[in-house]
């Protein structure tokens, strides 16, 4: 068991302090202009953290694969001349929920099969993570998906209680950071209210899947569900906001830019979406996911049976980001039990 | 805020998508939209490839792409490309010049299996720019033609103007030791060999023993279903017909996502496939037909 420790708000305020004075932080705070809405974002003061929040549109994974990266810079000499484009600089990410430490982590893991991308377990070893305890909405299913308790790859983990919070010390740079921190003793009243919050969080979530991960990729790997796949479609958009908006989504694109002068640039990886028409394009126009139902079945057949029988778990962490993205409404519990209730009405 | 310490970077962690350098070497028009590069390394090293593998070849500013290789690895001074102009990228390529420098990046993809086609009759099916990467493979088996069998080919080209190679089509027709069947699907006036589709003389003309013949094929995908009929009626085990699938590879390890072909990543699992891999995956060579192109 991880040491558990209590920090009133008073200490945490003065450790957020701390922390952004040693270096950069990325927490959760509210949209300047949108009061209420919060987005992981680079903090300059304590104040601007919000620990307790619902969720955000875009998952904390790109403080580690940003939207746009540079990889490199180039300039158009003779010989052509190529200079990495490297981030060195340690950062700490604080108030990731369960299920995001959960997305991380999958990505940890598809980023590191063979042959193995490097800059993702980079921008991962720069960073200390702290997590933090959370009540879900309509929209969460982190029960269903095994993730609402997820402790992966967290350094210190808060769980909001009367005193403050209590905090679960999880490694060593956990406990290395809490040098920052005026912590005390957590008494055993302080341990009950933390279950008692997980408790409540447990019983909050109604959302659910109605079928273990491995029926359900069964029933995706050995059912022919076009009608169904066609109706879901015949409401899509293609805007892809369902990728964008997702943690465990890793896919992108790599594009040349020029500086304005024409005598270099930069190749740039950008984030990219399997629901856009040209992302399985190939040469001579051949495209194998061109019509929108194949590709909203892919993103059900990447997610619950592709990357579950790869990495052993379903790539989605229940967050239910894509579901409130989504302009169409299409609901990524709704449809998936619907799979699953058509599937058992066939046998 | 105090200045942070940095993490010592001691590893190049945008190593895998950076280029070296490489020369162009020499320039040869194929056709109105095909030329090919012969490249070598700007450090003069070996580049060495399996035929059936594939590069990803850069210009900066214009961007990158995949590119099989066209040239066989036992001619090692050098490697050859064709590169199609259909993009900015690649018509930027065709105004390269001897000297030029391009970036590359690879080999990358599981190639033919060359242990497993030693000793066996190979039998090549190419339609269209699909004769490319198999050029690295019959001419591979033309420089060790001893340790393979029987060498056929057939080779179907749109028209007389968009045949490729014609210097090599020539040689191999030549050589007594490959039987060759070249067809192309309308004529022009000076054009006296075989018109229609490749699958015609696979059919009509070519006999094998299908237990010593494996089958190589690359073109468009339309192509693969009528050819896999063809060579299953001649009795040959779905294990023994190689396919090897294009894809717009952006990454070339498995990560960028736009390769996947249900469940596998054409980059790392391919883009040589046996057929047995396929059937099942409805992504590979499937073309759907009208009625399912409402959306």
């Amino acid at each position: 068991m991880a040491a558990e420790l209590l920090m009133t708000p008073y200490a945490m305020d003065r450790f957020m302090g701390r922390l952004i004075a040693e270096g950069p932080v990325m927490g959760p705070r509210d949209r300047r202009v949108q009061p209420g809405f919060v987005k992981f974002e680079w903090l300059s003061s304590a104040d601007e953290l919000v620990l307790e929040y619902t969720t955000t549109t875009i998952p904390p994974k790109k403080a580690f694969f940003p939207p746009r990266q540079p990889l490199f810079e180039f300039e158009l000499s003779e010989p052509p001349t190529i200079t990495a484009v490297q981030e060195a600089t340690p950062f700490t990410l604080v108030g990731v929920h369960p299920c995001d430490l959960a997305g991380l982590s999958m990505l940890d893991d598809a980023y590191a099969r063979e042959p193995a991308e490097a800059c993702w377990p980079a921008a991962r070893a720069r960073a200390r993570v702290i997590g933090v305890d959370c009540l879900p909405d309509e929209y969460c299913f982190c029960f269903a998906m095994n993730t609402c308790n997820s402790r992966e790859g967290a350094d210190l983990f808060l769980t909001p209680i009367a005193r403050g919070y209590l905090v679960e010390v999880l490694t060593e740079a956990g406990e290395e950071m809490l040098r920052l921190s005026d912590v005390e003793d957590a008494e055993d009243e302080d341990r009950s209210q933390a279950q008692a919050f997980r408790r409540d969080k447990g019983n909050r979530l109604s959302a659910s899947i109605d079928a273990s991960p491995e029926e359900f990729a069964e029933i995706l790997e050995t059912q022919e569900l076009g009608e169904l796949w066609r109706e879901i479609a015949g409401r899509c958009y293609s805007c892809g906001s369902c990728n964008t908006t997702c943690p465990t989504c890793f896919c992108f694109d790599i594009n040349d830019e020029f500086d304005l002068g024409l005598t270099g640039g930069q190749r740039v990886r950008t984030w990219d979406s399997c629901q856009l028409q040209e992302f399985a394009l190939v040469a001579g126009g051949h495209n194998f996911r061109r019509i929108r139902w194949q590709r909203v079945r892919h993103r059900w057949h990447r997610k619950f049976l592709y990357l579950y029988r790869t990495f052993g778990r379903p790539y989605c962490t229940g967050c239910g980001r894509c579901s409130r993205a989504c302009t169409a409404d299409i609901n990524i519990v709704d449809v998936s039990n619907e799979v699953i209730a058509r599937a058992r009405g066939r046998v | 805020m105090r200045e942070a310490d940095s993490v010592d970077v001691t590893e190049d962690i945008t190593r895998f998508y950076q280029p070296e350098l490489a020369r162009v070497i020499a320039k040869q028009r194929l056709s109105e939209m095909m030329v090919m590069l012969r490249l070598q390394r700007a450090s003069g090293e070996m580049l060495e490839h399996q035929p059936g593998q594939f590069l990803q070849i850069s210009l900066p500013g214009y961007g990158e792409a995949p590119i099989s290789f066209c040239s066989s690895p036992t001619r090692t001074e050098s490697f050859e490309l064709c590169v199609a102009a259909v993009g900015n990228l690649s018509e930027a390529m065709h105004e390269l010049r001897p000297g030029d420098f391009v970036g590359i990046r690879g080999p990358y993809g599981k190639g033919f299996p060359l242990e497993d086609l030693r000793g066996r009759d190979v039998l090549c099916i190419a339609g269209g720019i699909g004769l490319a990467p198999l050029r690295s493979l019959i001419n591979y088996v033309a420089d060790r033609r001893a340790e393979f069998g029987r060498m056929i080919l057939v080779y179907g080209a749109r028209k007389p103007s968009e045949r490729l190679f014609k210097d090599d089509l020539a040689n191999w027709d030549a050589r007594e030791d490959f039987e060759t069947l070249y067809t192309v699907d309308e004529a022009d006036e000076g054009w006296t060999g075989r018109t229609g589709v490749a699958t015609v003389p696979l059919r009509d003309e070519v006999e094998i023993d299908p237990t010593r013949t494996t089958a190589s094929v690359v073109g468009p995908p339309v192509m693969y279903r009528y050819v896999a009929a063809e060579l299953l009626a001649k009795g040959m085990a779905e294990d023994d017909i190689l396919f090897s699938l294009e894809r717009r590879f952006k990454c070339g390890m498995g990560k960028c996502g736009h390769c996947q072909l249900n469940d596998l990543y054409v980059c790392q699992d391919g883009p040589v496939f046996r057929y047995t891999q396929l059937i099942g995956r409805s992504e590979a060579i499937e073309v759907w037909a009208p009625e399912d192109e409402r959306q």
